[in-house]
């Protein structure tokens, strides 16, 4: 009986032994951080801060706040490093928190926004009209009006790169769902941009 | 706007949208590392359990105290000293006095030692079925009581070598622990990373015939 030929190529089988060594390290990593080794802490700290920093930005547009998330992420996962099961890649655990993080700030904020405008439209009788706002103003605003399910996957996918795959695992849906958020997000934006004109 | 200027408009936003700064890595870090590792020690898992059961910290303190008690020269405890705790107080302690308690320390941890490595030893390497890791799990809290009281003890205080061993080896055991209530395959894993990489198992065969060879 021949034997099975792979369809494997040199580069396919080094980029596997690659991730499995990533794997393996970042779990031995892991381990020293539980033990309270600070080294080990860092290193996984550089390895994600930059990725989990950048996504908080986009997410909340502030700096001293994603600068605040981002902390409470990391503070977050090492005190429950220890209940990390490994089921899911190690960032795909540490984004789930920072969206969640930001996601629970953002609600907070949403809701003593709301309150505040309430109490405003009961003192203020009359504003002037805005001008009118430039793209980049009007792009802010419209996404910042989509849904929170769909803003979040269309700033993932379209503005910070991640794979459907990615976002998928991190929000915890179905991969179909992903795409399908993704590309109502983008029908939304067309429509609430339709009217700008340069 | 029509298609195309939209299409433009959704690849330009890497660059327009919320482009973030670089990140503050250090000033992050200097917080985040403060919170987590040097914040103050919680209760740890051995803490908890004596102060949820007293009995079995008792217990523990008694088999000690008992097997120190063993060793101890006779002369200490005879009959014109005992019952009079001023005699006791009164009477400094002799080189052969400290000598012998230190031997039934040593003693006590050499047999501790022994059982921790049996069960490190035993340990399976993975897809253990939900009895087996009971037994390991019930094992390891009863020697998590032993590993605290050694920890606080004389021996392991003169002997840094030997504390920072049961250090290490009480972590290990607070995992093993815990596979009772939440066991998993990664869990495993992670027990068996944290001994090799703390060499823990070499440590203790090698803290057990020392404390062999000074008998």
């Amino acid at each position: 009986m021949p034997f099975p030929v792979s369809n494997l190529t040199e580069n396919d089988r080094d980029r596997d032994e690659r991730q499995i060594d990533d794997r393996v390290n970042e779990t031995q990593l892991i381990a020293r951080v539980i033990a309270g080794d600070r080294l080990a802490g860092r290193t996984l700290y550089d390895t994600h801060a930059p990725r989990v920093y950048s996504l908080a930005y986009r997410l909340c547009g502030d700096a001293e706040k994603a600068r605040e998330f981002t902390q409470d992420t990391f503070i977050r996962a090492f005190s429950r490093l220890a209940q990390f099961r490994g089921d899911a890649a190690f960032s795909t655990w540490l984004h789930r928190i920072v969206v969640t993080v930001v996601s629970n700030a953002r609600r907070s904020e949403l809701r003593m926004a709301r309150e505040v405008l309430l109490d405003e439209a009961h003192s203020i009788e009359f504003t002037a009209p805005e001008a009118e706002p430039d793209l980049k103003e009007s792009i802010a605003r419209a996404v910042d009006n989509l849904s929170e399910a769909y803003r979040m996957t269309l700033i993932m996918h379209d503005i910070e790169g991640y794979t459907h795959a990615e976002i998928a695992g991190i929000l915890g849906v179905p991969e179909g769902t992903c795409k399908s958020r993704l590309s109502a997000a983008r029908a939304q934006l067309r429509e609430k941009l339709a009217a700008f004109r340069e | 706007m029509d298609d195309n200027r939209f299409d433009d408009v959704l690849q330009d936003m890497p660059r327009s949208f919320n482009t973030p700064p670089e990140p503050p890595l250090d000033e992050m870090w200097t917080v985040i590392e403060d919170a987590h590792f040097n914040a103050p020690v919680p209760i740890s898992a051995t803490r908890r359990m004596t102060s949820r059961a007293p009995w079995l910290a008792a217990a523990a303190a008694l088999i000690i105290g008992i097997g120190v008690g063993r060793y101890l020269p006779r002369n200490v405890s005879s009959p014109g000293n005992a019952g009079t705790p001023s005699a006791i107080a009164a009477k400094p302690a002799s080189a052969s006095d400290t000598s012998a308690v230190a031997d039934a320390y040593r003693d006590q941890t050499t047999r501790y030692l022994g059982q921790a490595a049996a069960l490190l030893v035993s340990l399976p390497a993975k897809d253990a079925n939900g009895r087996t890791d009971a037994a390991f799990a019930s094992k390891a809290t009863d020697l998590l009581v032993t590993t605290r009281l050694l920890i606080d003890s004389p021996a392991a205080v003169q002997d840094p070598k030997l504390h920072s061993l049961l250090e290490d080896l009480e972590l290990v055991l607070v995992q093993i622990a815990r596979l009772r209530s939440e066991r998993n395959k990664g869990d495993l894993d992670l027990i068996h990373q944290a001994v090799e990489q703390g060499d823990v198992l070499s440590r203790l065969n090698s803290a057990v015939a020392t404390n062999q060879s000074s008998e």
